[in-house]
């Protein structure tokens, strides 16, 4: 970790996106996406289904390569498998990457080991307690509610202390309680100067908890604005309608 | 503990406690490779045929068959709730993972080999007890060679929809020349020769075995990328 730059003090984006294009076969699933966040940012990305969000989160975490432009994350670039890069993200999906026959501790103990963190242990009962688990951290994840899971799964992506987190439909599956504790979580995170890039269909719930929004349609950002420049109130008629002009 | 081997074994250690929970692994490839043996037991005549030319491959094909069922489940478990995808987000090299996965493959064989070997001798009615250290020998550069081309075939299969049968079309014509010099050895073995004289075989497959671990250190990379 010593050899990363600190995001927060670079004068540069945490985030740099140009011209990202990515294609399935024929079917052009990105279509040059660019933007660019600073340190400490929050994006929310809305849009509906096949609009390509996933597939962005994807490249910008290095999961998938993009068949054109380029990316900077956190001052690296996206796709040349750099480590330290993936030292720096953390990311949540709707899948929870946790093994259903370990347990919560088990799980994030080994998540510790692969960051090659001190005090692996001591760092995971330190993150399960942070999600309000610690009493259930000896139970196999696979008798956790789904909710439960989500949380545990927080835990996992923050366990290195990321300074950028991408979240995919983190809300997917939740009931309006887990939704709600999950919100002041990653509400928590975001006072801790993390840059964010969330997905969500959840209009209310995005506007509410991003400084930055985006909506993407059709592989393209069909609109890109600080919040401060909408009116939130609005902002449903605003989707609708961006949604029908890009259709 | 350098980086690099730490994660290598949290990788080992988190599939031997998986596996010691469930026993899902072990069991139904000790269950399969008793299953082979007892049909092969039932359809040979050992009153005409040397239980010491038939019973290497018989041996070799029980432990395959199993050993195939094994990788197969290795990366399914990888698979499920996306843990592939959270492994591969770690820092971690990709070769640490392939050598975890390799590794832990490794131990599930060989176990379930060491508790089939007292089956087959009784079966076979054959010695191995005179003959188990360079039994073991062969067995294990055998067993390596199966576990580190099928560490890595079953990372590419785990992503198709036809897994369990791409697995093995990928892997047997791949396995060929270790499973011909594993097998002629355990015959040579079991008449009694020191691995000395049989040093042609051994040189085959420790080839192989290295083949197998560089191909695999060199494209499990683009393999595990999506």
């Amino acid at each position: 970790m010593t050899d990363s730059p600190d995001p927060l003090a670079s004068p540069d984006p945490a985030i740099q996106a140009t011209g990202i294009h990515k294609a399935f076969g024929v079917v052009q699933a990105l279509r040059g996406i660019s933007f660019s966040l600073d340190a400490g940012d929050f994006l929310t990305i809305f849009g509906p289904n096949g609009a390509g969000k996933t597939t962005l989160i994807k490249i910008l975490t290095g999961l998938t390569s993009a068949s054109g432009g380029t990316a900077k994350v956190a001052g690296f670039e996206v796709g040349n498998g750099d480590s330290r890069l993936r030292r720096e993200i953390g990311v949540i999906a709707h899948a929870t990457c946790l093994y259903a026959d370990l347990s919560a501790l088990e799980n994030l103990v080994f998540y510790a080991n692969m960051y090659n963190l001190e005090n692996p242990e001591d760092r995971a009962i330190e993150a399960i307690k942070e999600v309000g688990l610690e009493g259930r951290m000896h139970d196999r994840i696979g008798t956790f509610s789904r909710g439960m899971q989500q949380r545990i799964s927080i835990a996992r992506a923050v366990i290195h202390d990321p300074s950028i987190l991408f979240l995919d439909e983190p809300f997917t599956g939740l009931d309006p309680h887990g939704s709600r504790v999950l919100k002041e979580y990653l509400h928590s995170l975001h006072t801790k100067k993390r840059t964010i890039i969330m997905t969500t269909h959840d209009l209310s719930c995005g506007m509410e908890m991003g400084d930055k929004v985006a909506v993407q349609m059709k592989g393209r950002f069909a609109l890109f604005e600080n919040k401060d420049n909408l009116d939130t109130g609005g902002f449903e008629e605003l989707y609708f309608e961006t949604i029908n002009n890009g259709n | 503990m350098h980086p690099y081997l730490n994660q290598i074994k949290a990788i080992v250690r988190k599939d031997l406690v998986t596996e010691l929970k469930t026993r899902e692994l072990f069991s139904s490839m000790f269950i399969f490779a008793v299953l082979v043996i007892i049909i092969f037991i039932f359809s040979v005549d050992l009153s005409i045929v040397k239980a010491n030319e038939v019973g290497p491959g018989v041996l070799w094909v029980a432990f395959l068959f199993a050993g195939t069922m094994g990788l197969n489940r290795s990366f399914m478990l990888e698979k499920e709730n996306g843990c592939l995808e959270g492994l591969i987000l770690t820092p971690a090299d990709r070769t640490a993972i392939y050598f975890g996965k390799l590794i832990s493959n490794l131990i599930f064989l060989l176990v379930m080999e060491i508790f089939i070997l007292p089956l087959f001798m009784i079966f076979f009615n054959v010695d191995l007890i005179a003959h188990l250290g360079p039994l073991l020998v062969v067995i294990f550069m055998g067993t390596l060679g199966f576990c580190a081309i099928g560490t890595l075939l079953s990372s590419l299969s785990s992503n198709l929809k036809t897994r369990e049968i791409m697995l093995p079309i990928l892997l047997y014509p791949l396995i060929v020349p270790v499973v011909i010099a594993v097998v002629k050895m355990t015959g040579q073995v079991l008449d009694g020769k020191s691995l000395g004289a049989m040093m042609n075989w051994i040189g085959l497959t420790l080839a192989f075995d290295i083949i197998y671990i560089g191909v695999s250190i060199l494209t499990i990379d683009h393999i595990l990328e999506e």
